[in-house]
């Protein structure tokens, strides 16, 4: 049984992740068929030189014939060239890479303190903490992160001059080692401050009313009943059964890392996934844009088959005996 | 438990000192650094693949060309070759290179770099050079003269403003796919080469001290990409970097009037204009109205340039109504009075009215004078545009204004110049950037140049053309007298201006500000008008020097005098306050205290709570 769970949990994200090369190929051939004229507009190329440009972004042939050759560099793991840089996609894509997991999953995992605090606000429903931390979660939840961002450079970078403008490292810096770690840690403070700020309302206002749920289970009387302590309650008994909606929360969220974060990355000039997007966007640059959608939808959809599997973990029910 | 907090307090405290220090060190001893800001990465530092501004500004830096350009009128002075001759049948050029030039890596240059990239160039067809180079061959003659022989006569020879590559590091990667060469070797011969480059992030070059001219004054230029304006903005008030490129609009009057900050407004030749449908290519379904002249003129007198300027490019531009062929203001033509389509909206309904385009049916839009059709008309708009939405507005405001209907469709550029190419469309708003030498903007709208079969689309997004234009046009491409020339190109412009369906909105401008207190020596190409840095050649390289640097401005020798061969004028300087770079060491450790503290406390409390908790 538990076999058969894991298979279909397995099989369904891989028939998802096939769903997404096929749509994410012709979605963007029918917005925009050929962006070789557009993008040498007055450059003064002969038409051999046009024509060598189409076979390099494999622009070539019909659709069909393109999706074949797509199909075929993805198996080779080649996602073929940015337009506007005229660079391996792949290439673009793992540079990003890691300024974005050191942001978005530096300020997620700032934000799973919201965790906590849900849980404490949750049990002690009501209480003057409670209500501090459930007005002031929304508030945080509510602001847009551009806002926050905007207004946190303004003070910080700007005006106090805490903290650098934006970059992972001082421009032109030939810092190494640990001096370069710590430079990136300057300038990571702030927009992965703001992110958290951002990020942690959700988490706090999902583990709070989780534990709201289960505060009203009868088991929760029994144990009191047999005479543990409060404490003890909250701990093995009230805090384990609250944790499947953080559980699914958080896998999600951690395949949303990769995605990046558009609106903070594009603020603080970060070079991560979220900037090559908006950079992809405004081109457009449809290599890019497919080869980024193609990466962060296996990303999410491996995540949502983690959250998935451990949910039959720690639920035994889901996953059938 | 205590004892283990205070340890983790002992070590954020360790980190934030770190931290301090590291920010210290790189306030310090380090090289002089120009620091320029700007929202463009490159492409690609490879000549062969590269088209953004970003990279032509990369190798206006790394690649010396052989004829340079004057600062201030782009007339035609020494580079690497320090005197040319030209034979009598103006078809052979010979070229006498400086003695002893090095590359950036201490190897020699010599003719032979120069016959090489020439050929090559244009065997390989490589993409920024071929337009120069597709009918030049070059022999030759010894280490410093170089015979270039075109093979059809050429107004624009003897300038030969082609970035010379270096032989020895090209010469492999062209064997095989020159464009799949990263080109971070840094080779060059200009006043600065490539050093590093973070995609995305930022790239530096570093002084060529084997630069012909001599070594530059300043050690580095950092050139750092910034995704928000606003950022990058605030970067230059504190004193992050010294130069922006492209000030965002809504933030460059404000700048205008900041201590310490001066602001260029650069005229680049670049327009943008509102192209209607001439049908000339015989492709599409374009408004048969829009083939009648008085149409055009009366849509060109419907338009409130003055009031485009003012409200869309909030004054950064100028009101100019004829094509701009070059950065070069020379080019441009005094329209004649008689001539001029100025802002007139009842003498445009009037010559509507006298042509038959009435408004029969009382809906407020004229109609065909065979009544066939409404003279309602497809606008089409670029939606990566800052400019489009706020231009529509106001031009369909106008032309409803005058009886003219319009339904309003965006694309992106891909689309939109497929939709040009097919010719489905009544009248679109876009925009070009030209040369120097103004012959390639001319003949985007030849006869040549029109699309007659969508696949192998022509330049002519006018879909106009006429003998007589056609005629100039090979009158100009082949006058070597540059009076006569202009002369030429001026007429060019007033028939294009006269009779053509393009009607040019106005004459845009890049928005650049720098600091005053650290650099001195910003040159403005062309004098004047021109924009300081991301110019045609970008002098200024090579003519900045550190103001505290004791003595750099003061050099005989450095071009910050006017009138020293390179045909300089360096923009006057305002004077400006010493920045003060290291006086945040302070606040940081503070803060970085203050949270070390607050961190500690808050686990203490949290820990202390628990505990008692737990005793509940």
């Amino acid at each position: 049984m538990r076999r058969r769970f894991v298979i279909g949990k397995v099989l369904g994200a891989l028939s998802t992740l096939v769903f997404v090369v096929i749509f994410n190929f012709f979605l963007f051939r029918v917005v925009n068929d050929d962006p070789i004229n557009s993008l040498f507009r007055g450059r003064n190329l002969t038409p051999d030189q046009l024509e060598r440009l189409r076979v390099k972004f494999n622009l070539e042939g019909t659709k069909w014939e393109q999706f074949v050759a797509y199909v075929q560099q993805l198996l080779r793991g080649d996602l073929g060239y940015s337009l506007k840089s005229s660079r391996p996609v792949t290439t673009v894509i793992s540079e990003a890479l890691w300024p974005t997991i050191l942001l978005v999953g530096t300020s997620t995992l700032i934000a799973m303190v919201g965790i906590v605090i849900g849980y404490r606000a949750g049990w002690r429903r009501g209480s003057t903490f409670d209500a501090t931390a459930t007005s002031m979660s929304m508030l945080t939840y509510s602001m847009p992160e551009y806002w926050i961002g905007m207004v946190a450079l303004g003070v910080f970078a700007a005006s106090l001059g805490w903290f650098p403008v934006g970059g992972l490292n001082d421009a032109g810096s030939t810092l190494t080692g640990i001096e370069r770690m710590l430079d990136q840690l300057h300038h990571l403070i702030l927009p992965a401050t703001v992110l958290a700020i951002a990020y942690v309302g959700e988490y706090m206002i999902v583990a709070r009313s989780a534990m709201i749920d289960t505060s009203r289970e009868d088991y929760l009387q029994l144990a009191r009943a047999k005479g543990l302590r409060e404490a003890e309650v909250r701990k093995h008994h009230a805090q384990p059964n609250a944790l499947l909606p953080v559980v699914s929360l958080s896998a999600i969220n951690f395949g949303f890392i990769l995605s990046g974060a558009i609106a903070v990355e594009s603020i603080f000039s970060w070079p991560g996934i979220g900037q090559q997007t908006a950079f992809a966007i405004s081109g457009p640059d449809f290599p890019m844009l497919q080869g980024l959608f193609l990466m962060i939808s296996a990303a999410v959809i491996l995540a949502n088959l983690a959250a998935d599997l451990l949910y039959g973990y720690l639920d035994p029910r889901v996953a059938g005996r | 438990m205590q004892r283990r907090l205070l340890g983790l307090g002992v070590a954020l405290a360790a980190l934030g000192s770190m931290l301090v220090t590291t920010v210290d060190a790189s306030t310090g001893d380090s090289p002089v650094t120009l620091t320029i800001g700007l929202m463009q990465d490159l492409d690609s530092p490879n000549v062969t693949v590269g088209v953004l501004v970003a990279d032509y500004e990369l190798w206006n830096m790394q690649y010396a060309t052989l004829t340079d350009k004057a600062a201030d009128d782009f007339s035609n002075i020494p580079g690497l070759a320090e005197s040319w001759e030209a034979s009598d049948d103006g078809l052979t050029f010979t070229y006498t290179l400086r003695a002893g030039l090095k590359w950036s890596d201490g190897e020699p240059l010599t003719a032979d770099d120069v016959v090489w990239t020439i050929n090559t160039s244009k065997e390989q067809e490589w993409l920024n050079h071929s337009a120069t180079t597709a009918n030049l061959t070059a022999t030759a003659v010894d280490d410093v003269t170089v015979q270039i022989v075109t093979a059809v006569p050429d107004p624009k020879l003897p300038t030969m403003d082609v970035y010379i590559l270096p032989k020895h590091i090209w010469e492999e990667p062209a064997s095989t796919d020159i464009t799949s060469f990263d080109a971070l070797d840094g080779v060059g011969s200009g006043p600065y080469t490539l050093k590093s480059r973070n995609a995305g992030q930022d790239w530096t070059m570093v002084a060529n001290p084997n630069f012909w001219r001599g070594e530059p004054q300043i050690d580095q230029v950092v050139f750092r990409v910034f995704t928000e304006g606003s950022a990058m903005v605030a970067a230059l008030k504190s004193g992050e970097i010294d130069f922006v490129h492209d000030v965002p609009s809504e933030e460059f009057d404000a700048l205008k009037s900041e201590d310490g900050i001066a602001t260029v407004v650069g005229q680049q030749g670049g327009f943008a204009e509102l192209a209607m449908n001439g049908m000339a290519g015989g492709l599409g379904d374009g408004h048969p109205a829009l083939q009648d002249i008085n149409v055009v003129h009366a849509v060109a007198m419907a338009i409130d340039r003055q009031a485009l300027v003012d409200r869309v490019l909030l004054g950064q531009g100028e009101v100019i109504g004829t094509l701009g062929v070059s950065p070069d203001p020379v080019w441009t033509p005094e329209i004649p009075e008689d001539l001029q389509l100025n802002y007139d909206p009842e003498a445009a309904k009037q010559m509507l009215e006298d042509n038959g385009y009435k408004d029969t049916n009382g809906d407020g839009i004229r109609e065909m004078p065979d009544g066939s059709r409404d003279l309602t008309f497809r606008y089409a708009q670029l939606s990566d545009s800052d400019t489009a939405g706020p231009n529509q507005q106001l031009i369909t405001g106008w032309l409803k204004e005058i009886g003219i209907g319009t339904t309003v469709s965006t694309y992106d550029q891909t689309q939109l110049t497929d939709v040009i190419a097919s010719g489905e469309y009544d009248m679109f708003v876009w925009g070009w950037t030209p040369f120097v030498d103004p012959d390639p903007m001319l003949s985007y709208f030849t006869c040549a140049q029109l699309t007659t079969d969508v696949e192998s689309a022509g330049y002519n997004d006018a879909n106009w053309c006429s003998e007589e234009y056609d005629a100039l046009y090979e009158q100009q491409n082949q006058e070597l007298d540059r009076e006569k020339r202009v002369d030429l190109v001026h007429q060019m412009l007033t028939l294009f201006y006269t009779e053509s369906t393009y009607v040019v909105l106005y004459h845009d401008a890049d928005t650049q500000a720098y600091r005053t207190d650290r650099f001195t020596g910003w040159v403005q190409q062309p004098k004047d008008t021109g924009p300081v840095l991301f110019s045609n050649t970008s002098p200024s390289y090579w003519s900045l020097a550190p103001i505290d640097a004791g003595g750099g401005t003061t050099d005989s020798t450095a071009p910050g005098s006017t009138d020293n061969g390179t045909g300089t004028t360096v923009v006057a300087e305002p004077d400006g306050d010493d920045g003060d770079d290291g006086g945040n060491t302070g606040v940081v450790i503070a803060i970085l205290a203050g949270a070390a503290v607050l961190i500690v406390a808050g686990l203490l409390v949290l820990r202390s709570r628990r505990a008692r908790d737990d005793k509940e």
